[in-house]
């Protein structure tokens, strides 16, 4: 006689006893900014985590479509508050080449200078931000106390510290003058030899190599799907820069490499930003030296009125790619504006990578992919 | 340099029309019917292409709404736009989400603000705004004031 099959000592629901949801945000540190997420959790491990968006909401595209070319201008650094220049750029950009505005030399090369200032400012403070996440607190202290003399130099020239507006259509509103060019090469010369101290801090720590080499592994594949750029892309083997596919200001001048990493998990995307850092400072440099003389501003009219069409501008900012697509009906203001800003679709992938990990990777997950919720929320 | 959106569209079956590059930061643009989208968009994701944005324009003065997809490829610049015109009174448009699943947010939030319906789109809550929100911001007949 055959033993009768027996049955289950437990049944389904009673190894879900374990499942519960966890509140994560919208105010916590781990999340860098108003955003929530909801997880279900199997003990430690996360089963299905749900981003949700909008604390921050602030109808941008609502209120760039109400308002001017020109007053639109202050808004720009208001989305993306760590990197706020390259924002600044695209929309001058994207007025000028619906205008089709000529800007000086002089003008573009100031803009590149600032614009990668603003690139370092915003990596230093994800490196201290992220090394936070993972429990090292000794980063942090390093990359703020540079990127402190950062924000000195660009409220020198700019006027303010953070949230710049320091673009105009046809070019700068003030010229740069020799302190702030002697000032910036020497902090060009001090984060050069300050780097390796960085990265004795934190690359190669055992500690820090296991918790980031496999965790948060995007593959090429998924990258496509949805829709990541700039360091996250760069990180899962896509050798994408908007800066260097479809150049813009005076970027086909200079000359600089684009990191890139196979790997796709989070210790792949800290390598990418530290080497961006440095290829950053490159670029200042270059900028520096060749800094053509001559005007930094071109006359354009007071009031802007773009003829009838449309333009995508695609800028690379210290996140991804940001496409401001604007359709323009012939009048003072923009008919419809689009801001295709990257955290969106970095962050899109979060509750993927998510899945099956552990809470406390999930948390280095979302710091190695660098968000800014107010650019997400906008 | 867009032969990669020549290629793909000649295998979709569409024809290719270049758009002004250095006037629009557009390569190529197309304006399709709901149908046709669904096997175009298999074909850019066969073919490496990845999502940029799905977003929408109100035309109150035609009475359409029109939904615009970008895409673009990360080895060569290739941004192609898809403009997919619908009633404004009850405008449909088909979801992508399936194959771009990167599409389900931006769909979210195109929904949401201009009031279009994603067919066959599993995730429908709003994105941005609160969930009570029965206002489409981002049509034109909606003023700041209102909000």
């Amino acid at each position: 006689m055959s033993p009768s099959p027996r049955p289950p000592s437990y049944t389904l629901e009673e190894l879900n006893e374990e499942t519960f949801i966890l509140n994560l945000g919208p105010q916590h540190p781990g999340t860098h900014g108003v955003l929530r997420v909801i997880l279900h959790m199997d003990g430690e491990y996360i089963t299905e985590a749900d981003p949700i968006l909008g604390y921050g909401h602030r109808m941008q595209e609502k209120i760039a479509e109400s308002v001017t070319y020109t007053q639109m201008l202050p808004y720009m650094a208001r989305m993306d508050y760590l990197g706020a220049l390259p924002y600044n750029l695209a929309w001058v950009c994207a007025v000028e080449k619906l205008c089709g505005f000529e800007v000086p030399r002089r003008a573009e090369y100031i803009r590149v200078i600032t614009s990668e200032l603003s690139r370092i400012s915003s990596h230093l403070l994800w490196y201290g931000a992220f090394l936070l996440d993972l429990g090292g607190f000794t980063p942090f202290l390093h990359a703020f106390a540079d990127r402190e003399k950062l924000l000195d130099l660009l409220e020198s020239v700019t006027g303010s510290r953070l949230t710049y507006c320091y673009y105009r259509f046809g070019g700068v509103p003030t010229d740069i003058d020799e302190d702030f060019l002697t000032n910036t090469l020497k902090f060009v010369e001090h984060l050069r030899k300050s780097l390796p101290a960085y990265h004795d801090l934190v690359t190669g720590n055992v500690i820090f190599e296991q918790r980031t080499r496999t965790v948060g592994v995007i593959l090429p594949f998924d990258a496509c799907r949805y829709g990541v750029t700039g360091p996250v892309a760069r990180a899962s083997g896509f050798a994408y820069d908007v800066r260097r596919q479809e150049p813009y200001s005076a970027y086909p001048d200079f000359d600089f490499a684009i990191p890139v990493e196979e790997a796709g998990g989070c210790l792949a995307r800290y390598l990418v930003r530290m080497r961006e850092i440095e290829e950053s400072l490159n670029i200042i440099e270059q900028a520096i030296h060749a800094l053509p003389e001559g005007p930094i501003r071109s006359k354009v009219k007071k009031v802007i009125k773009p003829p009838k069409g449309e333009v995508a501008m695609a800028v690379e900012t210290a996140r991804g790619e940001l496409v401001i697509h604007i359709v323009s009906d012939g009048g003072k203001i923009p008919y419809r504006v689009k801001f295709r800003v990257p955290s969106f679709s970095n962050l899109s992938i979060f509750a993927r990578l998510a899945r099956g990990q552990l809470l406390a990777d999930a948390l280095a997950i979302l710091g190695s992919l660098d968000l800014v919720i107010p650019e997400i929320d906008r | 340099m867009a032969d990669r959106i020549r290629k793909v569209l000649k295998e979709a079956g569409l024809e290719f029309l270049p758009a002004d590059y250095d006037e629009t930061g557009i390569h190529c643009e197309l304006t399709l019917i709901p149908e046709a989208l669904l096997n175009l968009v298999e074909k850019l994701k066969i073919h490496g292409f990845f999502l940029e944005s799905v977003s929408a324009v109100d035309h109150i003065d035609k009475d359409i709404i029109e939904g615009r997809y970008l895409f673009n490829h990360y080895e060569e610049a290739a941004r192609l736009q898809l403009k997919i015109p619908t009633p404004r009174m009850a405008p449909v448009l088909p979801s992508i989400g399936a194959v771009f699943e990167g599409a389900v947010w931006h769909e979210r939030e195109t929904a949401e603000f201009f009031g279009i319906t994603f067919e066959g789109a599993g995730d429908t809550r709003h994105l941005l705004l609160p969930d009570d929100a029965d206002f489409h911001p981002l049509r034109k007949d909606f003023s700041l004031q209102q909000a």
